[in-house]
């Protein structure tokens, strides 16, 4: 049986600056690997360490994988010093991933927080690619300032697309922007979908999903019908580390997308 | 029903140590430890469970999970296969619950597995209890049912011998010069000692007995205050979770030498506060009594839940080794009988 901790090599092709924070890799591993939308990879510098991330880019191309980091330690930090050529550790796919046969000729609201964009575009990927199979796709997104607005060159395509609406808002006015005002749930606000049949996807930092899930329970949304990106803690990716435990479910195994009807009785799921 | 001789028992170590590099009890203080043992040695069998677990045969604290460089994985040298003699039920037990997670699921903990394939495991009776073991109220007794490759049991001058899998039968196959047919006497004297210590773990937990699955006692606890009342004393030293024979949690951290990568793991324990912590320094169970609530319901409800056993042995030594005296039976005693139901604590 293969050695599930050696990782893969994989050069780095392309770094894209996506915000003075946020940087898209574009990586090309010594083999395709096939991934679902919203499962997840472990990605390090040989040596230094490793850090779970979602890939950015389309599951249907295995050969090429982006991922998109947002700088806040040790491991990111030191991806962020990387330039094409760099050789880099690839473990996985991990987790389940969405779990998109539930999403069938429903209207699907993809909530999005800062970087939690990032895991989500595999996501956007795929919905777009499978639009015929869904009813619509609703796109709500936040971030803290304009220059902080993850993958901006792609809003407008994505608004543009058939079936697809992309909104977003910024945290507090700043000089230059004259788009939306106000926290991510307020979005959620005036909601022209129908809240007992629609799904929702969300991703980003942990007090955004708290609050997003408080305003849909208050909204209306079935419990069964909100998904959220658990994306905590983790060493091992694979369930035998023992340390991304929620009450019984093991978010790398069972995730690290949650069903929020699973693990809302849990003390502090949410943070 | 096979019977071993004590005389001869030497004589069939020093052919085991011929195959495996052996480990056996030796005495040490008032107690006993774990040692690498020289053939023709006459081993002592100590009359319960070591003090502290055999995890460290198949969990080193740090471990070498993977070795690779520029060139690839690298394997390591084959170590000796090993042949540990004193095992108890317990012992036994903790390796199912290990098994389950660490080599029972899609991904394998590859170093685990290599050690457990290794190691040979000569187990015995119970011929006593320690103040601490709980083996019977946790679905155990004091003596090995399965998960061993011999097993001798006490009983004449000599001991009953089994094998429990394909590597120790067909050791025993090759024993048969020193091996008698054990007469009916001895088997029922076996079952009477047997008998006898169960009694014995039995009284001594009396007052603790509990009335309902731990799996039930404990599961309605989930959001109940008592938990701040059960950990007052606790430290958080972490003594119970290194001293328990089922804990594995890891945490892997990486060295660089000479192009050569080594990815290590190492021993971690969820009572400590960094234990959860997220990137940006969010630590989802920061309270303590969120720890040692997690603790109970990982070992007595979770695990039980979804692998179908529980992850406690019932072998004492967190009781043992706690600093705050907390006394694990008593815990889960207090959890059965003390329940107040406007004690429930509502959050999100
Ligand atoms: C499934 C999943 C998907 C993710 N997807 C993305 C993504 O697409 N894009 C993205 O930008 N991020 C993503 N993240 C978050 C990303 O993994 C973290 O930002 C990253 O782990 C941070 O690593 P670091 O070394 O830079 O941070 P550090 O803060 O240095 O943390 C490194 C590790 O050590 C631990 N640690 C640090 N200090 C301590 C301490 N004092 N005590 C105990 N533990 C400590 C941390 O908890 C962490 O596990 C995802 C996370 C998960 C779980
Ligand atoms: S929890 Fe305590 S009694 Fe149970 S197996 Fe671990 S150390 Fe032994
Ligand atoms: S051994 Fe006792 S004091 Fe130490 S962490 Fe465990 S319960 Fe707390
Ligand atoms: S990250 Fe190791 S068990 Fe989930």
């Amino acid at each position: 049986m293969d050695n599930a901790f050696v990782p893969m090599p994989a050069v780095v092709e392309d770094v894209i600056t996506e915000t003075p924070t946020i940087k898209t890799f574009v990586l090309s591993p010594e083999r395709p690997i096939s991934f679902r939308a919203g499962q997840f990879m472990q990605l390090g510098i040989p040596g230094l360490g490793e850090a779970p991330f979602t890939p950015s880019s389309s599951p249907f191309v295995p050969e090429r994988m982006e991922i998109t980091i947002l700088r806040t330690g040790s491991v990111t930090n030191a991806l962020h010093t990387l330039a094409p050529g760099a050789v880099v550790g690839l473990r996985g796919p991990f987790g389940r991933g969405y779990p998109v046969d539930h999403f069938e000729g429903r209207e699907v609201l993809v909530v999005g927080g800062g970087v939690g964009l990032a895991p989500l575009r595999a996501l956007l990927f795929w919905l777009f690619h499978e639009i015929d199979r869904v009813k619509r796709v609703s796109i709500k997104y936040g971030s803290r300032e304009p220059a902080e607005l993850c993958f901006r060159r792609l809003h407008e395509e994505w608004g543009r697309l058939p079936k697809v609406d992309f909104t977003c808002t910024i945290d507090r006015p700043a000089p230059g922007w004259d788009g939306r005002v106000g926290l991510v749930t307020t979005l959620l606000d005036g909601l022209d979908v129908d809240v007992k049949e629609a799904v929702v996807v969300s991703c980003g930092p942990e007090v955004m999903l708290k609050f997003v899930t408080l305003k849909l329970c208050d909204l209306g949304f079935p419990p069964e019908h909100i998904f959220l990106s658990m994306n905590r803690n983790m060493s091992c990716g694979m369930g035998l580390c023992g340390r991304c435990n929620v009450g019984p479910f093991y978010l790398c195994k069972d995730g690290p997308d949650m069903c929020y009807a699973d693990i809302k009785d849990i003390p502090y799921a949410l943070g | 029903m096979l019977f071993l001789g004590k005389t001869r028992l030497p004589l069939l170590l020093s052919r085991l140590a011929a195959e495996y590099e052996l480990f056996a009890p030796v005495p040490s203080g008032d107690s006993h430890r774990m040692a690498r043992s020289v053939p023709g040695l006459d081993p002592v069998f100590p009359p319960f469970r070591l003090s502290s677990s055999l995890r460290a045969f198949w969990l080193q604290p740090a471990r070498v999970l993977a070795t690779w460089s520029a060139r690839g994985p690298a394997p390591g040298p084959e170590p000796k296969p090993r042949a540990i003699i004193g095992a108890k039920a317990c012992d036994l037990r903790a390796l199912e619950v290990l098994d389950k997670v660490l080599r029972g699921q899609d991904f394998v903990e590859p170093a685990y597995a290599a050690a457990r394939d290794r190691h040979f495991i000569v187990s015995g009776d119970c011929t006593e209890a320690a103040a601490t073991c709980f083996c019977t109220l946790v679905e155990g007794a004091p003596w090995p049912e399965r998960g061993f490759d011999l097993n001798l049991s006490p009983a004449g001058e000599g001991f009953l011998v089994e094998a429990g899998s394909g590597k120790g039968d067909r050791f025993l196959l090759a024993q048969k010069d020193l091996l008698d047919e054990a007469p009916a006497t001895l088997v029922a004297e076996r079952d009477r000692r047997r008998a006898q210590v169960r009694e014995q773990v039995d009284r001594q937990n009396e007052m603790v007995r509990p009335r309902s699955p731990y799996l039930q006692s404990v599961g309605k606890h989930l959001k109940t205050r008592l938990w701040g009342e059960l950990a007052a004393t606790c430290v958080e030293c972490s003594a119970c979770n290194y001293n328990c024979p089922t804990c594995y949690c890891f945490l892997l951290h990486e060295t660089r030498d000479a192009g050569e990568v080594k990815r290590i793991s190492v021993q971690d324990s969820c009572f400590h506060a960094g234990y959860s912590r997220m990137a940006g320094g969010g630590t989802p169970r920061l309270q303590l009594t969120e720890r040692f609530k997690n603790h109970y319901f990982h070992k007595f409800v979770w695990f039980r839940e979804t692998f179908g056993i529980t992850a406690c042995t019932g072998c004492g030594r967190c009781v043992e080794a706690c600093m705050g005296k907390i006394d694990k039976r008593k815990c889960l005693r207090d959890l059965e009988t003390r329940w107040i139901p406007t004690e429930v604590v509502q959050e999100l």
